[in-house]
């Protein structure tokens, strides 16, 4: 089992509904993201905009993991990379190394609160009870693994049922995302992956990670020219790949 | 829209250099220096030196790191993954530095001569040149930054620490301890040279690896490092310590002030070396923007 999921660019209307739903989620304190939204322009002759909602990729060979000189980033058996905060130092070396730049150190000015002069909200206390962030560690989406964790000792099956689900993934008004088990040729990840043709962030680091992104649109006009095929080819060379070979 | 440097350019590493990442840079620098400054002392045999190098090491890079941690309390978990995180390996030989450097430098005080002494004095200066050259590990396994990503960055590192050391021993022979001036300076002179022709080799390299690569070479020699690379580590770093070392070879010893301010510049001079290899260090864009 590899849980993973698919961005369909072509969907994506840059609501930013993900990341509420994740900073709601994970009651994430002010200074603090782990979904971000990115939107550019891609294409030479047809101009388009692409908008990329990025998160931590849970790649399968994580350098995350690797430098983590205490054990605190680790790998689950079902490929989320998971923090123990417990456990972790704050020496800022999966920071440094993660390719992405999918990792936030939870600094003191990250975490003043949202109003720092009145106190602590209600929803700040609650957050504290339920979701507590320890300033002087590092943070990242967990695809949401206590929800998935839960939703399967319900008997759920995360990305079909909403409860065993990502937040992000469930809030989508567009359905962009798209959450499932990645060894299940048949589940939908895997078919979008595999009739999209789904790519990864920045292959040549050999880290594998988990989150794909397709493109609809590029899908369905390969079908229709030779001419357009070449010119989605070249629109989607610019997405991180073969950025600098 | 919103277009996020970060996604479409290259992006400087923050987290090692700025606001208290400083403290990583002195740490980084302390290591190198007090284990280059015990090796040179193992040559010479100078207690002093060892001592120097030993109170380097275990009080300000021990103590930088500390400062550093996000979490100094658990600071003895770090040890705990050296099969896989350089870091870990990293505080597993400082800690063995100031162990064996311990017990090396009571028994050279109190018991010289024997065969414990020597054991311990190998096995400390295993330990530091280990703790020499891990810092340049560290950096270059990251493969997101091209301008570390070379074999010559620990190299580079080892022989920057050992310049350095073979600075505080003219301040040590001058300072009337056990160490042969004219050879302190010969081997400063030579390591000079030898760097920097290796940080020119560097440079080249990490231009030619990746756009990105680049970009961080022409930050330090064009852009917001050209101070600290061509004031820092050009001019402090080398040619005046070159100079000061030429004078004293043809016109005899040079006088101790003069001396001691090369020494001065060769340390600001290693500083600024790894000042600006944290500071250019650089991602490449997560995203290219197309044409």
């Amino acid at each position: 089992m590899r849980w993973g999921m698919v961005v369909d660019l072509s969907k994506c209307v840059r609501c930013y509904a993900c990341i509420a739903a994740c900073r709601i989620e994970h009651f994430l304190p002010e200074g603090m993201n782990w979904p971000r939204l990115m939107a550019l322009e891609t294409g030479g002759d047809k101009p388009a905009v692409a908008t990329y909602s990025l998160r931590c990729n849970q790649c399968q060979d994580a350098p995350c993991v690797e430098v983590c000189p205490t054990g605190a980033t680790y790998q689950r058996p079902d490929g989320i990379i998971a923090i123990d905060q417990d456990k972790c130092v704050g020496c800022r070396y999966c920071v440094i190394a993660c390719p992405y730049q999918n990792r936030t150190f939870l600094s003191k000015d990250k975490a003043k609160g949202f109003f720092p002069e009145s106190g602590p909200t209600p929803y700040e206390e609650a957050g504290n009870k339920l979701y507590k962030h320890q300033v002087g560690t590092t943070e990242k989406c967990n695809f949401c693994a206590e929800r998935i964790d839960a939703g399967l000792a319900k008997g759920l099956k995360p990305g079909i049922d909403r409860d065993a689900t990502p937040a992000c993934v469930n809030t989508c008004p567009a359905q962009a995302l798209t959450f499932g088990d990645l060894d299940d040729p048949d589940s939908e990840v895997s078919k979008l992956i595999r009739e999209n043709d789904g790519f990864q962030l920045h292959p040549e680091y050999g880290t594998d990670p988990s989150v794909f992104f397709i493109d609809k649109k590029i899908g369905q006009t390969n079908k229709k020219t030779n001419k357009t095929k070449k010119d989605d080819k070249s629109r989607r060379a610019t997405a991180g790949s073969v950025a600098e070979k | 829209m919103e277009a996020h440097e970060w996604m479409i350019n290259y992006t400087r590493q923050t987290e090692w250099i700025d606001r208290r990442g400083i403290w990583l840079w002195i740490a980084f620098y302390a290591g190198g220096l007090g284990g280059g400054l015990y090796l040179v002392s193992l040559f010479f045999n100078s207690l002093e030196g060892m001592f120097i190098s030993w109170l380097i090491i275990a009080v300000i890079k021990g103590g930088a790191h500390l400062v550093y941690l996000g979490k100094p309390l658990r600071f003895w978990r770090i040890v705990t993954r050296p099969q896989s995180s350089w870091l870990a390996r990293g505080i597993l030989f400082v800690l063995g530095f100031i162990l064996f450097g311990a017990i090396q430098l009571a028994l050279s005080f109190w018991m010289p001569g024997g065969a414990a002494e020597v054991v311990f004095k190998v096995l400390a200066g295993a330990a530091a040149l280990a703790v020499t050259v891990y810092t340049g590990f560290v950096l270059n396994t990251v493969k997101a930054v091209p301008f570390w990503n070379s074999t010559l960055l620990p190299v580079l590192f080892v022989l920057c620490g050992v310049l350095g050391g073979f600075g505080l021993s003219v301040v040590i022979a001058l300072s009337g301890g056990s160490i042969n001036l004219d050879i302190a300076e010969a081997g400063s002179r030579w390591l000079l040279i030898i760097n920097a022709l290796l940080i020119a080799v560097y440079l080249w390299a990490a231009a030619n690896r990746a756009p990105t690569g680049k970009q961080s070479v022409l930050e330090q020699m064009r852009g917001g490092l050209a101070l600290f690379f061509w004031g820092g580590i050009v001019v402090l770093g080398i040619i005046i310590p070159l100079l000061i070392g030429f004078f004293g070879q043809f016109a005899g010893n040079g006088a101790s002030a003069l001396l001691i301010t090369g020494v001065a510049c060769e340390i600001i001079g290693g500083l600024a070396l790894r000042y600006c290899v944290l500071k250019a260090g650089a991602y490449k864009p997560l995203v290219a923007r197309s044409a």
